[in-house]
């Protein structure tokens, strides 16, 4: 493939692959801290949201000492099943998945909060389980926060820099997404090749807003 | 002869609030009928299994669906029980046939299934039945929630204030709807209101609330109507026997009535008027 467009193809399938995973967890913790009462609830909430304010790097570093070849679980899924993720494109995957699941659920958390209890209430009367309830009431009331949070998950997949870089390496034609291409174009002075990228991921920035601005305000009509 | 429509006894507490609750019915339509915050809301959903009670027993037509001493609480999806609530009872992501259709087992759940074509146009909703929600007007609203809750043939409808966002015609028009279609369908319903006109023309039996609690039950008529003055002429028996005090006792008809001796004095030769006031009885 042409190393330019690599980068990009790269960082779509990144992020889409990031997002696939983020949808169920991030709407499965959302619903679960808008609905259950549970002790954990504030401690949740604060482990949701150490992605947004920690460093990018503690975080690749953190997903280093998990998943790295010495890692917690890195060694086990090598000794094990004789699977390595670190400099690999599924680290960048999971680094992406980490940066993105704050987003999802903070668009989806108050989404879910905004849904009338009596629909639900009138869901169980009509027969309907509570996982029924879930995927027949819930899921569709939330669809307009949930996929403003997709949307925003992708995007914030798609911009992972520094856990990328420290978990996934930049390893061209394997790695190298377009934030780290990017880094690289500017480091080597190639000011045409950086700007493509910049052109690529402004250009996106500016969709996902539109679309977010438009999911977003109606929700609970 | 069938069983009780509802046999209920029971107590719960919610955020902090306790309502203790004895409701009969054996068949029509049972009004809970007292002022907001006594309780109503909170107990027709104990009687849908959307609240789990503390202790007591739920019956519905010979069914046991919680009994706190046997560990029985039968989830509210396995009990069969009609709920439309008083706000944002319709699902804004459906046409209203398919609101209607919502309870309806997989295979049968399509707008133009039989059942909910006849009950919309029964609650003459049939031009309206690929809308949605949100082109409804309020009474239009409730007609579908009505017709929804019908559609999965209830052992039991609950209405909560089902009416109360709706003009007064409408609401009398709504009210003759509902006795009607509850009627032709024989599901017996327990309606709550804090409006006695709607709970004078839809109860056959009435439970008052007071806040936390029920006070009494009995016919719409009577419970409704209680604490308006009711002027009494009556025959004295004898003449009036003074007392210490400015007070005096008469009496009429039988009844002692004691007070003061200048308002027992009668009226028109023997006659005097009485204005009666009742009370819950449990109150003097």
């Amino acid at each position: 493939m042409n190393p330019q467009l690599f980068p990009i193809v790269l960082s779509f399938g990144v992020a889409t692959a990031a997002m696939v995973m983020v949808t169920p967890i991030g709407t499965g913790i959302a619903w679960v801290q808008a609905r259950v009462p549970h002790p954990l609830r504030r401690a949740v909430d604060v482990l949701v949201l150490l992605p947004i304010v920690l460093p990018p790097t503690v975080i690749g570093f953190l997903l280093v000492v998990l998943f790295g070849r010495q890692g917690i679980f890195g060694s086990q899924l090598e000794a094990i099943l004789g699977v390595r993720l670190i400099f690999t494109p599924w680290a960048a995957v999971i680094a992406s998945t980490v940066a993105a699941l704050p987003v999802m659920v903070k668009a989806a958390q108050p989404a879910f909060e905004a849904i009338p209890r009596e629909l639900e209430d009138v869901g169980r009367s009509l027969g309907l389980s509570p996982i029924a309830v879930f995927f027949r009431v819930s899921l569709p009331a939330a669809r307009r926060g949930l996929l403003a949070g997709m949307v925003l998950a992708f995007a914030r997949a798609m911009g992972e820099f520094g856990g990328t870089l420290m978990f996934a390496g930049n390893k061209p034609g394997q790695t190298n997404t377009m934030p780290l291409e990017l880094f690289a174009a500017y480091q080597a002075g190639d000011d045409a090749r950086a700007f493509l990228y910049v052109a690529i991921l402004v250009g996106f920035a500016v969709l996902v807003a539109i679309a977010a601005g438009r999911l977003t305000p109606k929700e609970g009509t | 002869m069938s069983a009780p429509a509802v046999e209920a006894s029971f107590s719960l507490a919610a955020g902090g609030f306790i309502v203790t609750a004895d409701l009969a019915l054996d068949e029509g339509v049972l009004v809970l009928f007292g002022p907001s915050g006594s309780g109503k809301s909170l107990s027709i959903k104990a009687l849908a299994g959307l609240i789990r009670p503390e202790r007591g027993r739920i019956r519905v037509a010979g069914t046991t669906f919680f009994d706190s001493d046997a560990k029985v609480n039968v989830p509210a999806h396995k009990r069969r029980i009609g709920y439309v609530p008083q706000m944002h009872a319709l699902f804004p992501f459906r046409s209203v046939a398919e609101n209607v259709a919502f309870g309806l087992p997989r295979r049968e759940r399509r707008a133009d299934n039989p059942t909910v074509l006849a009950l919309l146009d029964e609650l003459g909703l049939s031009a309206r039945a690929k809308e949605q929600p949100s082109k409804l007007s309020g009474g239009e609203r409730q007609r579908v929630a009505l017709a929804r809750a019908l559609a999965v043939s209830p052992k039991l409808l609950l209405l909560d204030e089902p009416f109360s966002s709706i003009d007064q015609d409408g609401r009398e028009a709504l009210g003759r709807l509902l006795r009607a279609t509850l009627e032709r369908h024989k599901i017996p319903a327990v309606f709550v209101t804090h409006d006695p006109d709607e709970a004078l023309a839809l109860g056959d039996r009435l439970v008052r609330f007071e806040p936390g609690r029920t006070s009494e039950s009995g016919l719409p008529a009577t419970l409704v109507r209680r604490g308006q003055p009711v002027l009494v002429t009556a025959t004295l028996d004898g003449a009036a026997r003074p007392l210490d005090g400015g007070r005096a006792q008469v009496s009429l008809a039988g009844a002692v009535v004691e007070g003061p001796a200048d308002l027992l004095s009668p009226h028109e030769g023997n006659r005097l008027v009485l204005e009666l006031r009742t009370r819950p009885r449990n109150k003097r």
